[in-house]
């Protein structure tokens, strides 16, 4: 005979049995990352613990930033802006996206993204690079889409619902954005001849050997050390921004008072850090012109040229770049110069060359998974 | 057996198991907290503001950045003096509160009588690029790797006459460590809930064994002389100031 103490055991099994069911279904069980590594000199990284980097994820990550579909129309991918062989940069002064338009700011190069600057975007608006990746999708002028629509298309697609299920469940744009990100952090740049200087297996030429100990240096007259100061916002081994708080922002210079952009203020809301923008790393700089988050430098002589010569003094630049002077400072502000030769600029800019790392821009499992 | 006793020897069971427990965690190694807060002199620390006079000439200065080392932290005990491991600290107090906290994690149990630390860094962490504690090598207080870390970093500027002038003192080299003693009052302090107090003290820097103005010596930074000059300063930046 049923009982109703049996009816309510019956029940419970059946639950317990499909809630399991459920959780075995949506908690998938990817496969750790196989041979990831990164130099010591490095240093730690970390990886946010609710989005560990797994095959699977970098897999889906992978297509998902390479594919157009994440666009309104179609036609933009993330690689449109970002492209392998310009270190994921695209050459234009200021980035263009689906409406035409010519957008505010130059498309940053993406490599070491664990490293350095923990917050992303030109003004560090987003604290995590699965915040960041949402951005540019939803955003009007850059992709376009709307989230709704691209869950549908990604459901209605023979292979992405497959790989969602492996990697992180099911489609939603928690999980879209966690797989870019983690595609992105797979992006290490460290085989550049900097990379094989600092292992000890070759020797820099003496003029990138030179400008080697420029960058690596803020000038003291006093004790005849000639530097150009660049380590002072680029870190030595990095050569990002730091990753403390905002240090890995600063205002080097580029405007005058009054026509200082926002930057950093926008985020913290304080009037000290208005104009500050983020360091980026100087990995594969030479492939990524033009320069500075608004492209108004083609080439790196200009660069160098800014901050030898051209410096804007402002209320929020850093006393670093009005400091740093390898003549005879007077000591004020509104006088700022480098001083630095023209054969010490060029070395600069050779040492600048040896960041180029070939392997990372020909690397296979960066590439487009569509043109295989 | 009666109600009566069943309460009884339950009572008993928990109030023993509650001492137990009580003598096995304070047996237990512990955490402990040390409080470090930024003033200038007598005032509080603000950034970004000329409000601080120029100890040594004309003028008033304002604090962008102030950062420092503090390391080789050191307990002295009845039983022996502990060494906290991987004791590399990077102080820095724009937070708001002007604060900054070291925790220090597994304690062991002791009556410790004096503290311990340097401001700086020990030669052996000065000329490696190991992240230990919070060495970095791609950090803000990196000089570069052929000269170590900076030890004490004090950014801002100088207002004189209606002109400013960019302050850059960067300290730095192995010699300018300055390891500090504490005698604690009382040695149970330690372990109190709200630790040790220290006071860090930025007009030290410019007016501790030497008075200087700042106009003259706008910048430090490779030059030993006036680094030593400012690390005789900074020996005497922070005090133990309060337990409360």
């Amino acid at each position: 005979m049923i009982t109703m103490r049996g009816v309510y055991a019956l029940t419970g099994v059946v639950l317990a049995a499909a809630v399991y069911w459920f959780l075995l279904r949506s908690v998938p069980n990817p496969t750790p990352i196989q041979n990831f590594s990164a130099p010591f000199v490095y240093g730690h990284f970390r990886v946010p613990v609710n989005n560990p980097l797994s095959e699977e994820g970098v897999q889906l990550g992978r297509m998902l930033f390479y594919d157009p579909r994440l666009s309104g129309d179609n036609t933009v991918s993330c690689s449109t802006c970002h492209m392998q062989h310009l270190a994921f940069t695209d050459g234009k002064t200021r980035a263009v996206g689906v409406s035409g338009k010519t957008l505010e700011f130059n498309s940053m190069s993406l490599s070491n993204l664990m490293w350095g600057p923990r917050h992303f975007f030109w003004n560090g608006r987003a604290a995590s690079l699965e915040e960041q990746a949402l951005v540019p999708i939803q955003n009007l002028d850059e992709m376009n889409q709307d989230m709704d629509e691209l869950l549908e298309e990604l459901s209605a697609d023979d292979t992405y619902p497959a790989l969602f299920a492996r990697a992180y469940g099911r489609i939603s744009p928690e999980n879209i954005a966690k797989a870019i990100a983690s595609f992105e952090r797979t992006l290490v740049s460290a085989d550049s001849r900097y990379d094989s200087f600092l292992r000890g297996e070759i020797k820099l030429s003496s003029e990138e050997e030179r400008g080697r100990k420029l960058f690596m240096a803020h000038p003291d007259v006093k004790v005849s050390l000639r530097g150009a100061n660049c380590i002072d916002c680029h870190s030595q081994f990095l050569t990002s921004g730091f990753n403390a708080f905002y240090d890995g922002f600063t205002n080097n210079g580029l405007d005058e008072e009054a026509s200082l952009q926002p930057g950093l203020q926008e985020v913290t809301g304080k009037r000290s850090d208005r104009g500050k923008f983020k360091v980026p790393t100087l990995r594969n700089i030479a492939l990524t012109a033009p320069y500075m988050h608004d492209g108004r430098f083609a080439t790196l002589d200009q660069v160098l040229d800014h901050y030898n010569e051209g410096i804007s003094v402002s209320s929020t630049i850093s006393p670093l770049i009005l400091e740093a002077d390898n003549g005879q400072a007077n000591g004020v502000a509104s006088d700022a110069s480098l001083h630095l030769s023209e054969d010490e600029k060029r070395a600069i800019i050779a040492f600048l060359h040896t960041f180029t790392d070939q392997h990372f821009i020909a690397a296979e499992q960066f590439s487009n998974p569509f043109e295989q | 057996m009666t109600r009566r006793r069943i309460v009884l020897l339950g009572a008993t069971t928990s109030l023993g198991l509650a001492v137990s427990s009580f003598i096995y965690r304070s047996m237990q190694p512990a955490a402990i907290h040390l409080h470090f807060t930024a003033v200038v002199g007598n005032k509080v620390l603000v950034y970004d503001d000329h409000v601080y006079a120029n100890p040594g000439g004309r003028g008033v200065f304002s604090v962008r950045d102030f950062q420092m080392y503090l390391s080789n932290i050191q307990l002295v005990g009845a039983a022996g003096t502990y060494s906290v491991p991987d004791s590399y600290h990077l102080a820095r107090f724009d937070n708001g509160s002007n604060s900054y906290e070291i925790l220090i994690d597994a304690v062991p149990r002791d009556t410790y009588s004096r503290v311990m630390l340097s401001i700086g860094l020990d030669q052996k962490a000065n000329e490696s690029i190991a992240s230990v504690g919070d060495l970095d090598p791609n950090g803000r207080m990196a000089w570069n790797w052929e000269v170590g870390y900076k030890f004490v970093l004090f950014e801002g500027s100088l207002l004189v006459d209606g002109e400013l002038r960019p302050l850059v003192y960067h300290v730095g080299f192995s010699e300018n460590r300055r390891k500090l003693e504490f005698d604690l009052p009382e040695p149970a302090l330690v372990w109190s809930s709200k630790g040790l107090a220290f006071e860090v003290d930025l007009a030290a820097l410019f007016a501790g064994n030497q008075v200087i103005d700042m106009q003259a010596l706008s910048n430090v930074k490779f030059d030993r002389e006036d680094a030593s000059l400012l690390a005789n300063n900074y020996a005497s930046m922070v005090s133990l100031w309060s337990t409360q």
